[in-house]
């Protein structure tokens, strides 16, 4: 796996990486890993709407996050009161996650409305995701906004969101139990094969999207498509933890070579 | 006086110094990096960032029915988006005022700069033509969203290539070869520089989103390769005199030299090798 980090990287391109061979031919595609921004530092959130931490002149980080083959989702978290303060909840933080995807990110060109039926979906999914791993009980009275914005779809955006979701928040000084690590697993012609593409996807066999925190093995989402036997489920989904557990060993990596710089 | 406490001291008296507090003189742009073609979903992309605004284009051709009274005319759509993600100063939902005014701007340039001759969209005349949308989307906007839009769009139009399609005489039906490809003719480049007018008298070049907010008025214009000017923006905002708007020009043609030597790397990196 080869990771590039920070935004020099860009100039040369996203397509350098090498090929990582899962046990049993299940193979996982090239990923690219990057973060951007510098650490927010946390503090308790003034009344004013702008919040400006000392010397910091955005509270905004971002990060991105390209499994190549599987999909580019960039994402940014926002940190800051906003909105109607009867929302706020009295003894925690409130999740706020909007998914987004850019026309051009499909083979056809698909021109979604804003809050239309998938965005939603993907939505909540994401949110129900993050609140089981962000420590929300540190902020209370405040929202965290996390936007993922998909510039390339090819299967598993689910899976990139939350890894990009997890650098993001991470980028931010936000709090969090874990490191929350994704990826999607399916089951054709008897083999599990892990982090579907596109086309793999199409093929209509059953689908299963994992979200999980590595350190202690706890799944924090688990969604799952079309008819599966339930002998075959405990394949399918080592074959997503493991290559979650693949995801977590190269995020870990990156943010500890960010960190050092 | 504080940064955070009285901006606009804080700018003036780096002003006086005939510098900005990032360092850049007046008459400096931010470090300009470009990058085309890492989006294969689409059929031409480009990713330009200017400082720390980044804008990303994405190209997608379709077809469609000519219009009436220009039968052999394709079309250019152009759509800016930028979303909360880029910025707090955004909200979700539709398009603000600011995203139209991007929007509008940009299918501006188009037109006046004619970049792509409608005439090379069509395919059948009266029958078939391409329709080329391009999504603009801000991934971060730290100021001069307008030169990085047009730069992206430049550079996304330049990486965009079409199949050759030819109409069967027989079922009238368009067959698409997709192993012969070619780029798209653009016939000019048009280049943005945008300004931002200071205390009613002093210009800076390139404003970041902090320069942005305390300025009394911006300018954007656009020129092409032959000193032509294919657009001017200047949307209200603290008066100019003739004098200082010459300056404006001349420092958009040397802007646009410096675009157009990144752009002919960019170019040259493109081909096969």
């Amino acid at each position: 796996m080869f990771v590039n980090l920070g935004w020099q990287g860009m100039g040369q391109g996203w397509t350098q990486g090498s090929q990582l061979k899962g046990a049993r031919g299940q193979h996982m595609q090239d990923r690219e890993c990057k973060t951007g921004g510098f650490v927010l530092e946390v503090t308790q959130l003034p009344l004013a709407e702008a919040l400006k931490v000392e010397g910091e002149a955005d509270p905004q980080r971002t990060a991105e996050c390209e499994l190549e083959g599987v999909g580019l989702a960039h994402v940014s978290v926002l940190f800051q009161i906003r909105g109607s303060r009867a929302r706020a909840l009295p003894d925690r933080a409130l999740v706020n996650c909007q998914y987004s995807s850019a026309t051009f990110s499909t083979g056809e060109r698909k021109r979604r409305r804003h809050g239309d039926r998938k965005s939603c979906e993907m939505g909540l999914q994401l949110r129900q995701t993050f609140e089981a791993a962000i420590l929300t009980q540190l902020h209370p009275r405040s929202q965290i906004d996390i936007y993922v914005q998909v510039l390339q779809a090819d299967g598993g955006t689910y899976a990139a969101c939350v890894n990009a979701a997890t650098l993001a928040v991470l980028d931010a000084g936000i709090p969090m139990r874990d490191f929350v690590c994704a990826c999607s697993a399916g089951f054709v012609d008897g083999t599990a094969l892990a982090d579907l593409s596109h086309v793999e996807e199409a093929a209509g066999g059953p689908q299963l999207a994992l979200a999980l925190l590595p350190a202690s093995g706890q799944i924090a989402l688990l969604e799952m498509d079309a008819r599966l036997h339930e002998d075959h489920l405990e394949r399918v989904l080592e074959a997503a933890a493991q290559a979650a557990r693949d995801v977590h060993t190269l995020l870990d990596r990156v943010v500890r070579q960010h960190v050092r710089e | 006086s504080c940064r955070t406490v009285e901006p606009l001291e804080y700018y003036r008296r780096f002003l006086k110094e005939n510098c900005r507090p990032d360092g850049r003189e007046l008459g400096e742009f931010r470090t300009t990096t470009v990058n085309v073609g890492s989006i294969s979903t689409a059929d031409g992309s480009a990713l330009v960032k200017l400082g720390n605004t980044t804008v990303i284009c994405g190209v997608k051709a379709e077809f469609a029915a000519p219009p009436t009274d220009a039968p052999d005319t394709g079309y250019v759509v152009p759509n800016v988006d930028l979303p909360p993600l880029c910025s707090s100063r955004f909200r979700s939902g539709p398009p603000g005022e600011e995203a139209q005014v991007a929007s509008q701007f940009i299918a501006d340039v188009i037109e006046n700069s004619q970049i792509i001759q409608k005439e090379d969209l069509c395919i059948s005349p009266g029958k078939l033509v391409w329709v080329l949308y391009c999504d603009l989307i801000c991934l971060d906007y730290d100021g001069n969203i307008l030169d990085a839009c047009t730069f992206a769009l430049l550079a996304a139009l330049k990486n965009v290539q079409l199949p050759e399609v030819t109409i069967n005489e027989e079922t009238a039906l368009a067959e698409v070869n997709l192993k012969k490809k070619s780029y798209l003719n653009v016939r000019t480049h048009p280049v943005a520089t945008s300004f931002a007018v200071f205390d009613d008298t002093l210009l800076i070049v390139d404003p970041t989103g902090e320069e942005e907010h305390l300025a009394t008025g911006t300018l954007t214009i656009v020129m092409d390769e032959e000193g032509k000017l294919c657009c001017l923006h200047k949307p209200g905002g603290s008066g100019l005199t003739g004098a200082k708007l010459q300056d404006c020009m001349s420092r958009a043609v040397t802007r646009h030299k410096e675009v157009k030597k990144l752009m002919d790397e960019v170019i040259n990196s493109m081909k096969p090798k």
